[in-house]
């Protein structure tokens, strides 16, 4: 449940982002997970895919990497624009 | 002609709950110009983070400038029981979420007169571990592990008692019964949290109490400076 949290808010923020690049699209976004974060990497992979599925976002890859102590950052995000 | 498209790689560097932690500042901010000392209680559920609540607000004058914030994913029987104390109450249900955030919290303290108030007490929904990954904008974060638990709990759920200001070892009436190992117990809230302030509590006989609403009063007189 925490982990469904969590995710929304990733998904929360690749939305705010988006917004100053109109017609892009997310490719990947980036997440590093700490040990002591109380986040489940497993668990926040499953449900990322799962609110991400059937949405304009889909296929949007959640790149989780691990970090130390109780870190939860959003470290990029992979962006695909049109060239104009 | 074929669209081509660019990728970018934007670097994001800040925190996933940066939203909630930009809400929680703000809370904050807003209780420390109003001088309230605002207290989150995290804990397991049935641990007895009511029952203390409760047994507190017993205790108190009713001209004490004091409210409640309790969080559950479903019922206002938290709310009913606390409101008997004759202070405001406002129960949060959280509808399946499984911790308070900030969000959920300010809305909540919508039309409450802030300015009124000294100690606000944040009772969270029953979880050890989701809760303590949201800031509330308290100044004070009390952690609660009751006898029946196990001596193991600070150990194996250190993010809250990491971020824990104060623990509160709770049904301590029933620790000899339940084999309750209290020095091991004690060394492992030190060993997480090394020199926190620990209470050592029964909400049915009153033990401890005068020791738990002391340091109330102690936070209390903080909450001009912060």
């Amino acid at each position: 449940m925490h982990e469904l949290g969590i995710a929304n808010s990733i998904l929360e923020a690749v939305e705010t982002e988006l917004r100053p690049h109109p017609g892009a699209r997310a490719v990947k976004i980036g997440v590093t997970v700490g040990a002591m974060s109380g986040v489940d990497r497993d668990s926040l992979a499953f449900c990322f895919e799962a609110i991400v599925k059937g949405t304009p976002f889909e296929p949007l890859v959640l790149d989780l990497r691990e970090a130390a102590a109780d870190e939860l950052q959003l470290s990029y995000l992979e962006l695909e624009e049109p060239t104009p | 002609m074929s669209t081509t498209t660019t990728t970018t790689t934007v670097p994001l560097e800040r925190k996933v709950l940066n939203e909630n932690d930009r809400l929680a500042a703000e809370l904050r901010a807003q209780f420390a110009k109003h001088g309230i000392r605002c207290l989150n209680l995290i804990s397991s559920p049935g641990s007895g983070k009511t029952a203390l609540l409760e047994r507190t607000l017993g205790a108190f004058d009713k001209a004490k400038r004091v409210a409640v914030l309790t969080g559950d994913i479903q019922t206002d029987a938290d709310a009913q029981r606390l409101a008997r104390y004759g202070f405001p109450v406002r129960q949060i249900t959280t509808a399946g979420a499984c911790h308070l955030d900030a969000r959920m919290v300010s809305k909540a303290l919508q039309g409450w007169d802030l300015a009124s108030l000294d100690l606000l007490f944040i009772e969270n929904v029953g979880n050890l571990v989701c809760p303590s990954s949201y800031d509330l904008g308290e100044k004070v974060r009390v952690a609660l592990l009751s006898v029946t638990e196990g001596e193991d709990k600070p150990l194996k759920y250190p993010t809250l008692f990491n971020s824990a200001d104060a623990a509160v070892i709770t049904k301590i009436d029933i620790a000899e019964p339940c084999g309750f190992d209290r020095a091991t117990a004690l060394g492992n809230i030190h060993e997480i949290r090394p020199g926190i302030r620990i209470f050592e509590t029964s909400a049915k006989t009153g033990a401890g109490m005068a020791e738990w609403l002391n340091y109330l009063a102690e936070e209390r007189a903080k909450r001009i400076d912060g």
